[in-house]
């Protein structure tokens, strides 16, 4: 079966992040960035299934050439070829999702696996939007019942199952205080949540190998999509610090700073 | 010119010695070319997720004086071992600056892991890459960049050490074999290795220095190794002592030429010296990143104490530290990476500045943080533990400095058809030769010292620094001028002059240091201008500034010093083997 997966650039949680003082973005100098969490652990869930299932997994990423780093970053992992929607300049949730769909009509995937949200944005739109324009089944926030420590992680089983007759998908997704089952038929859209699975890291013979895969150079315009942005962010800006605590004396006194500062009762 | 034209290209610091400032050689400051970048993220992506879930293993490890089986397994299978090994044998074809890098990443994390990987390419198996033949490569290669033989490097034997022509180690030829037989020490990756380059006497015990390397491994009858060391520090890499008891060697697996050893060795040796760089460069990075989050953390007086002068006074002083070992060390790595055939002596000094440089470091940010620097909680005391054999290990730094400032004499002497003859061998015989040098080396510094000479000044710096250049082209002549006066004053005497050997070797250091950091600052200022460059321009500010008042006081020292006292007090130490004035 063939995969579609995505891996967009994002900056490094680790790294300090900091807000330009016009709030018209963040400050680049000395930002380490990699592929969306999220979506690593799609690019992994996919070498699963593409191991247990034989095909191709096709990863692609939308920006300027620095997103070639976290492409041969996921060719490393195991992905067969790239796709690099060439673009530079701010897109919205839907222009991403359009360009994506044009990607999947050309590349004609089985099943596309996408992060459920990218740590930048957190808007959580891509996958229900790009299910909803190829007219595919969804399930979102994939998990699986087996912990991060246990066997089936260990030997690498995918969290998402094909059903016996191969033509749907079984999904264990997480929702509010459990998880619920579903079944969808393929072609479908499936986005990751934290716990699907632990993503493997590149190893040095991998990223060797990768220097040869091919990456495939397409534009916006060459899939006629207008990628004018709807949505734009007019301004940034940090949390408020916090302030520091007070400590009180008792539990009355906590009380009385309760009702009467905090209005808490 | 002090240049000969019909021998090959002097070193950067053999120029130098003569007041020659040979700036195309480091000028502008190399770039990491396109392609290694993009390796390099990749490889320090990986890295990271592969090294980071292991953090609270290193400290255990570390106090378990040994790392799990399940680690080296971990590393092999990542890739690890591959490093250098050409890639149509499955390696990474790493050249200097990448290979270099990668151990400063790993450096940051641990020691041992760091230590395990680099003594399997920086010397255990660099004599193949060097000096093997094909068949040679063939047979091995692919093993070791899987890491089913991890290599190790065998030269240290119990009764030799600095003096690595002393070994007695032996082979002798018996038909199409070899038989070796002797004992080597302190072998890192001694109980993971199956691949040795092992040095041995093959002249006859009489003969010193006629040696030979090979090729041995592990499942030859008659190798063993010793029991797991105990040590102070990079503990829980694999360190033992390997034996040879009448092992068989086919012929094939001589490395370079027979009699030809000790070269080997040297070659070996120094261009492992960009490893063990980067190495420095990592722990300096990591301590920078632990000081100034305990700074800020630590609050004392009612403020944090990186408020305080104190405090302030040695993280800043880390920084320059830092950027000038790295600004070294990449400079090292492009003479290596662009075909630059002499860099011995400048890979000497990388090794020596970087090496004392980490150390400082880790004795201030362990101070930064006080009591808990030295509580095993904290990471403080490992980093100090594993770094200390830095100043001993591939060369003491002792040795190395008497190494660049008499390679440098030496070098320049035989690169001269005059002089070659008389100073051949400087290091066998000192006695020879040492008359003519003084007057050449009396002749040249007063050229040096003259006003304008080609060579004698910087034309491609921008003018942000040219004062620092100006500095640098008057040091140079100090230099000159004491590399003259020490060599006036002993004479045939200086290979037993260590004191004045050392003021040379040290000046030398500092000059090739800053030269290195005042390249990549010129460099840096004409890439993004200088209002983008403040803080590189304070850092060239502050290391010129410490520069120029070491070279001036160790050129002071040449005539006025306590060298005579300080050797009577130790031979009188010696003589009791303790102290005389107690006081009760």
């Amino acid at each position: 079966m063939k995969i579609l997966v995505t891996a967009k650039r994002v900056e490094d949680p680790e790294s300090k992040i900091k807000v330009k003082p016009d709030g018209s973005g963040i400050v680049p100098e000395g930002l380490k960035y990699k592929i969306n969490p999220f979506d690593e652990i799609a690019v992994e869930e996919a070498l699963r299934l593409s191991a247990a299932h034989t095909g191709d997994v096709v990863v692609v990423s939308i920006g300027t050439k620095d997103v070639h780093e976290q492409l041969r970053h996921a060719l490393a992992m195991g992905a067969t070829k790239a796709v690099w929607v060439n673009h530079t300049g701010a897109l919205d949730q839907l222009a991403i999702a359009r360009l994506l769909q044009k990607v999947v009509e050309k590349e004609k995937p089985d099943l596309v696996i996408l992060g459920k949200q990218s740590i930048d944005d957190d808007q959580n739109q891509v996958g229900q939007y790009l299910a909803e324009f190829l007219g595919w089944s969804q399930a979102t926030f994939a998990s699986k019942v087996e912990a991060l420590d246990s066997d089936a992680e260990k030997n690498k089983q995918p969290g998402l199952k094909l059903t016996a007759d191969k033509k749907g998908l079984t999904v264990v997704r997480e929702v509010d205080g459990g998880l619920s089952t579903l079944e969808c038929s393929l072609p479908a859209v499936v986005t990751t949540d934290l716990r699907l699975n632990q993503p493997r890291y590149a190893s040095l013979p991998g990223i060797m190998k990768a220097k040869s895969k091919p990456i495939e150079e397409l534009t916006p315009a060459a899939l006629a999509v207008d990628v004018a942005p709807k949505l734009t962010v007019t301004k940034l800006s940090s949390p408020p610090a916090r302030k520091a605590g007070i400590k009180v004396a008792d539990v009355p006194a906590l009380v009385e700073k309760l009702k009467n500062e905090a209005k808490a009762f | 010119m002090a240049t000969p034209t019909e021998q090959k290209t002097p070193s950067f610091m053999t120029s130098m010695c003569f007041g020659t400032i040979e700036e195309e050689q480091i000028l502008p400051y190399p770039k990491t070319r396109p392609q290694d970048v993009e390796l390099l993220k990749n490889v320090i992506t990986s890295l990271d997720q592969l090294l980071k879930p292991h953090e609270k293993d290193f400290r255990a490890w570390d106090r378990a004086g040994e790392m799990p089986p399940s680690m080296i397994e971990e590393l092999k299978q990542f890739g690890m071992f591959s490093l250098i090994i050409p890639e149509s044998h499955g390696g990474m074809a790493m050249n200097a600056t990448c290979y270099s890098r990668t151990l400063q990443e790993m450096a940051k994390y641990d020691g041992s892991v760091a230590v395990t990987v680099g003594a399997h390419s920086s010397i255990g198996m660099r004599g193949l890459v060097l000096f093997g033949t094909d068949a040679q490569k063939q047979q091995y290669f692919a093993k070791l960049a899987s890491g089913e033989m991890i290599a190790a490097f065998c030269l240290t034997e119990p009764g030799s050490g600095s003096d690595a022509a002393s070994i007695k180690t032996t082979a002798v030829k018996d038909g199409d074999h070899w038989v070796l037989n002797g004992n080597k020490l302190w072998i890192t990756n001694g109980g993971i290795a199956s691949f040795f380059t092992v040095f041995a006497k093959t002249g006859g015990q009489a003969e010193r220095g006629n040696m030979t390397a090979f090729i041995v491994t592990k499942d030859m009858p008659g190798v063993s190794v010793g029991p797991h060391e105990d040590k102070m520090g990079l503990r829980a890499s694999s360190t033992t002592t390997v034996h040879f008891d009448n092992v068989r060697i086919p012929a094939a697996n001589v490395l370079g030429e027979v009699g030809k050893g000790f070269k080997v060795a040297m070659k070996i040796l120094n261009s492992g010296r960009s490893g063990l760089g980067g190495g420095t460069i990592g722990v300096m990075k990591k301590l920078l990143a632990l000081g100034t989050k305990q700074a800020k953390d630590r609050t004392q007086f009612g403020k944090p104490i990186a408020e305080f002068g104190l405090v302030k006074q040695k993280l800043g002083h880390l920084v320059v530290d830092c950027y000038a070992t790295e600004s070294t060390v990449n400079m090292l790595n492009h003479f290596v990476d662009s075909g630059v055939e002499e860099y011995a002596v400048e890979a000497a000094i990388a090794k020596v500045f970087g090496s004392e440089a980490m150390w400082r470091s880790c004795d201030e940010m362990l101070q930064v943080a006080g009591g808990n620097g030295y509580m095993c909680e904290f990471p403080y005391e490992r980093i100090m533990r594993d770094a200390r054999i830095n100043r001993i290990f591939e060369g003491t730094n002792d040795i190395l400095r008497l190494f660049i400032s008499l390679t440098v004499l030496n070098e320049v002497g035989s690169s001269l058809k005059e002089l070659s003859d008389s100073l051949k061998g400087i290091f066998d015989n000192p006695i020879k030769g040492f008359g003519v040098l003084s007057d050449y080396a009396r002749r040249r510094a007063a050229i040096a010292t003259g006003v304008k000479r080609e060579k004698s000044h910087f034309t491609k710096l921008h003018p942000a620094v040219q004062e620092k250049g100006t500095l640098v082209e008057e040091l140079t002549r100090d230099l000159a001028a004491a590399a003259d006066r020490i060599l006036r004053k002993h004479g045939k005497n200086i290979i037993g002059k260590q004191f004045a050997t050392k003021r040379l070797a040290d000046i030398m250091i500092d000059l090739f240091v800053l030269s290195c950091t005042l390249s990549r600052v010129s460099t840096a200022v004409q890439d993004k201008g200088a209002g983008n460059c403040t803080k590189e321009l304070e850092i060239l500010e502050v290391l010129s500034g410490q520069v120029r008042r070491r070279v001036k006081s160790n050129f002071n020292k040449i005539d006025d010093n306590d060298d005579e006292h300080i050797k009577s007090l130790a031979n009188h130490a010696l003589e009791l083997e303790g102290y005389a004035w107690d006081n009760i």
